[in-house]
């Protein structure tokens, strides 16, 4: 069955005052996939990231959602219009307990409705949400803190969801438990955008991948094949 | 005993006079804790708030606890309009232009009201505002007493707005945490338009119960800045109880100095108060 | 601290040109009028500037030019009244503020951002409410305020006065130039840049703050004490007001905060404005504040940031700031 295109991104320009951060970028995501967005420190995937959630906007090219040119939109547009970003270092909210970061992530007109049912899924994902429910965001570990975001962004009630390095600081064992979640979530019908620096792991997680480097996209494609690329040995597996 | 039984009246006064000040306070304590700006109007916006009750005393006869059915929504609009046209804007250039807009409304609103109601001092004085009550040794004016329940109300109003409205939440997840805030879809100048307005609404009732319990100016607005900043600092950014405690403060620190050092001392005890938290410990004793 | 005199280039001629021409008007026929207005433009000026040289270049957004300017005023009118002479006393006004701007640094210095705002704010009010309660000397006055009179300024007439202010600030202009040019004016360039890399770069930040508030306050007082002995009069109200903060300020930012000449064209304006609106007293200072709004939002830079951002007007620049 052809899945259809939920994401394109097309040429995009993206700039930080005078410097260049992207450079004619393009990526595509389908609907249902999970697709992995790779690269070193500085090579622009957080700003891609930041630019499909409407945080910064491109000088040229454009960015389409559904059919629908989105690439003008004000941030909170974007969450409503069903994309939810997760963001690097989880920026939960500290002084407010697990259930009011969970609320507050149904804040969007179209979440509302639904907050009672995406409040049982995110518990039913991370039970220990549940347990803590009030207890303040900050006194949560690391990794509990990354489910309380990831559960967060799920109860905006997303197509699309945008996780930014969900590993960075996190054991194995909790990846693990992490990535799991992340399957399930497909399940539901939501699609994946993740960034990471860990090239193995997500190549291991992912459908499809783009490999980033200073702002461009050098490769991409089925992840089965990626990890055949020389090139890809090379660099990432020192092969 | 005779000590005792002559400070019990002011001690008393002094916290109940604490409810006035945590009433103009807090609504400079929810822009300085979203915001983080110090709002130098506020005090201005009170004390135009008192003016307001007072026309409409004088023009309508309406008692100026019942004119904040107009106060409030009057004060709710100008307060969003002033955010969402002006400081947002000015937040865009930089803190300092936020400061400095912020000082030439203060100045706008003085001489406003300055020019409708001329520099006589006025007050809001109602058949209540002269009655007083006894309990035991203590001889108090109701409109203090009237403060303070004003004070626990609009405290208790609060709270529960911010903790059990999505815009209350928004408010607070805002002040935390904004980027964050945007990627909850939270449209972070609308709610910082709302905050600044409901600020607005807690100045105008503030300016009512200072009207009831005070004389009032034009120029009265600074005064009453530098004691709600007071507050604030002692109550520390974010804590509704903090401010509570730092009104009280205040109110004891001027009904003492009242008692001790005569009627006249008394705003000097408060300015002289504030300057020694700022040097001393300016984070405040409960804020975060 | 090593001052250097600047070499001044280029604008020189036209600029002695302009002050002897200033200078020559009680001579040729200029209506008093006029020269009052001058009077006060000359005393804002100084005020302007040296609100410049502490929020513009040493980052400090200082509320507290009344209390400066206040405390100066009382220092010569109760000096006149313990039999010393005016001229005199203007300079203890401009010490007593100086001494006073000293005082207060090691408070308020430790104060960052709004809180040094605030407690800057807080001085005047104080003072103000002081001065209501303390009279010195005279004996005690019946009702409301602790006014003085000024003693012995009688001789001395406009024009003279008019001189005076010409002199103090054109001379803040000169001063301003010279504190630019010199270290300090460095040190003050890097602070107001970022305090933090400043102290790592060695400079001894607290130590210039130090410098431009006591110049300032210096300056701030001399312009206030000779206003206040040419006024005859002082009283607290009017010695505290917020307006002496509004006008240096409105000056400033008009001009162009941080900008040399940004004061001059500001203070002009305020000038201008106060005789345009003198009829309407009370609607003056609100238009005043509108007018600090609408600044902030449309032109934060002020109209000679604004200029100096369209190039074509830079030969007119050079002209009239020497620059």
């Amino acid at each position: 069955m052809p899945q259809k295109t939920l994401l394109k991104v097309s040429n995009i320009d993206v700039f930080h005052g005078s410097f260049q951060a992207l450079w004619d970028v393009s990526l595509i995501v389908k609907s249902g996939e999970i697709v992995a967005l790779i690269g070193a420190n500085a090579s622009g995937k957080s700003t891609l990231l930041n630019a499909i959630s409407g945080l910064v906007h491109p000088a040229k090219g454009s960015i389409e959602f559904e059919g629908k040119n989105i690439s003008a939109l004000d941030p909170f547009q974007i969450v409503t219009i069903g994309i939810s970003q997760i963001p690097e270092g989880r920026r939960i909210f500290p002084n407010m307990t697990v259930l009011d970061n969970l609320i507050i992530g149904s804040y969007n007109r179209k979440a509302r409705s639904k907050r009672e049912q995406n409040l049982k899924m995110v518990y039913e994902l991370f039970p220990i949400l549940k347990e803590r429910k009030n207890q303040l965001a900050k006194t949560l570990s690391g990794g509990e803190q990354q489910m309380l975001a990831l559960g967060r962004g799920l109860m905006s009630d997303p197509k699309l969801l945008l996780l930014d390095e969900m590993s960075l600081g996190l054991a194995p064992i909790v990846l693990n438990d992490l990535y799991k979640a992340l399957r399930e979530i497909r399940e539901k019908g939501i699609t994946i955008l993740f960034v990471e620096q860990n090239v193995r792991r997500s190549l291991e997680e992912a459908d499809r991948a783009y490999i980033m480097e200073v702002g461009r996209v050098v490769l991409s494609g089925d992840v089965a094949e990626l990890r055949e690329e020389e090139e890809v040995k090379k660099a990432y597996f020192g092969v | 005993m005779e000590v005792l039984a002559g400070l019990s009246t002011p001690i008393v006064m002094g916290i109940l006079l604490g409810g006035l000040y945590t009433l103009i306070a807090l609504g400079l304590s929810l822009v300085f804790g979203v915001m983080k700006v110090i709002n130098v109007a506020h005090g201005d916006l009170v004390v135009f708030g008192s003016y307001l009750a007072f026309a409409a005393m004088t023009m309508l006869g309406i008692d100026p606890v019942l004119s904040l059915v107009m106060g409030i929504p009057l004060l709710f609009a100008i307060g969003f309009g002033v955010q969402r046209f002006l400081l947002n804007r000015a937040f865009a250039v930089s803190l300092d232009a936020a400061l400095l807009v912020c000082f030439g409304i203060s100045i706008i609103f003085q001489n406003f009201c300055q020019i409708i109601w001329t520099p006589f001092s006025r007050g809001l004085r109602p058949p209540y505002a002269l009655e007083s009550f006894s309990v035991g040794v203590v001889h108090i004016p109701l409109v203090y007493l009237l403060d303070f329940v004003a004070a626990l109300v609009v405290m208790l109003f609060l709270r529960e707005f911010l903790r059990r409205t999505y815009l209350g939440k928004a408010i607070n997840a805002a002040s935390q945490d904004r980027g964050a805030a945007h990627l909850m879809g939270i449209n972070t100048g609308r709610v910082y338009a709302f905050a600044f307005a409901i600020a607005m609404t807690f100045a105008a009732i503030a300016g009512v119960f200072l009207g009831l319990t005070y004389p009032f100016t034009p120029t009265s607005g600074v005064a009453f800045l530098i004691i709600a900043f007071g507050v604030v600092i002692v109550g520390g950014l974010g804590s509704i109880l903090g401010t509570f405690i730092g009104g009280m403060v205040f109110g004891l620190a001027q009904t003492l100095g009242g008692y001790f050092l005569g009627a006249v001392a008394q705003m000097l005890v408060a300015y002289i108060l504030v300057f020694v938290i700022l040097a001393v410990r300016p984070q405040g004793i409960f804020g975060r | 601290m090593k001052i250097t005199i600047p070499r001044l280039r280029g604008g020189l001629t036209p600029l002695i040109a302009v002050i002897v021409v200033l200078a020559l008007f009680p001579i040729i026929g200029v209506p008093q009028a006029w020269l009052l207005y001058l009077f006060l433009f000359f005393i804002y000026l100084a005020l302007a500037n040296m609100w410049n040289l502490l929020a513009g270049y040493s980052g400090l957004i200082c509320l507290c030019p009344a209390a400066f300017v206040g405390l100066a005023g009382y220092t010569v009118a109760i000096s006149t009244w313990v039999g010393l002479p005016f001229y005199l006393g203007i300079i203890a006004g401009a010490i007593a503020a100086a001494a006073f701007a000293l005082l207060i640094s090691f408070p308020v210095f430790r104060l960052r951002g709004i809180y040094f705002a605030i407690g800057t704010l807080v001085l005047p009010e104080v003072l103000k409410a002081w001065f209501l309660l303390w009279r010195p000397v005279g004996g005690v006055m019946v009702g409301r305020g602790a006014g003085y009179a000024v003693k012995g300024v009688a001789g001395v007439s406009l024009v003279e006065w008019y001189w005076v202010a010409l002199v103090i600030g054109i001379a803040s202009i000169f001063l301003m130039r010279i504190i630019l040019s010199s270290k300090l004016g460095l040190g003050l360039a890097a602070i107001r840049d970022n305090d933090n890399t400043a102290a790592s770069s060695g400079i001894d930040v607290f130590r210039l703050k130090l410098y431009s508030f006591v110049i300032g306050a210096f300056i701030m007082g001399i312009a206030g004490a000779v206003f206040y002995t040419y006024s005859g009069y002082i009283e607290p109200l009017s010695a505290f007001s917020i307006r002496w903060l509004l006008v240096a300020l409105l000056a400033t930012v008009i001009g162009g905060e941080g900008i040399e000449g940004g004061p001059i064209i500001g203070t002009a304006i305020v000038v201008i404005l106060h005789f345009l609106l003198a009829r309407y007293a009370g609607i003056s200072l609100l238009i005043q504040g509108a007018l600090l709004v609408i600044i902030m939002l449309l032109a934060p830079q002020g109209i000679v940031g604004y200029i100096q951002k369209t190039r074509a007007y830079r030969p007119l620049l050079k002209l009239v700031t020497g620059r």
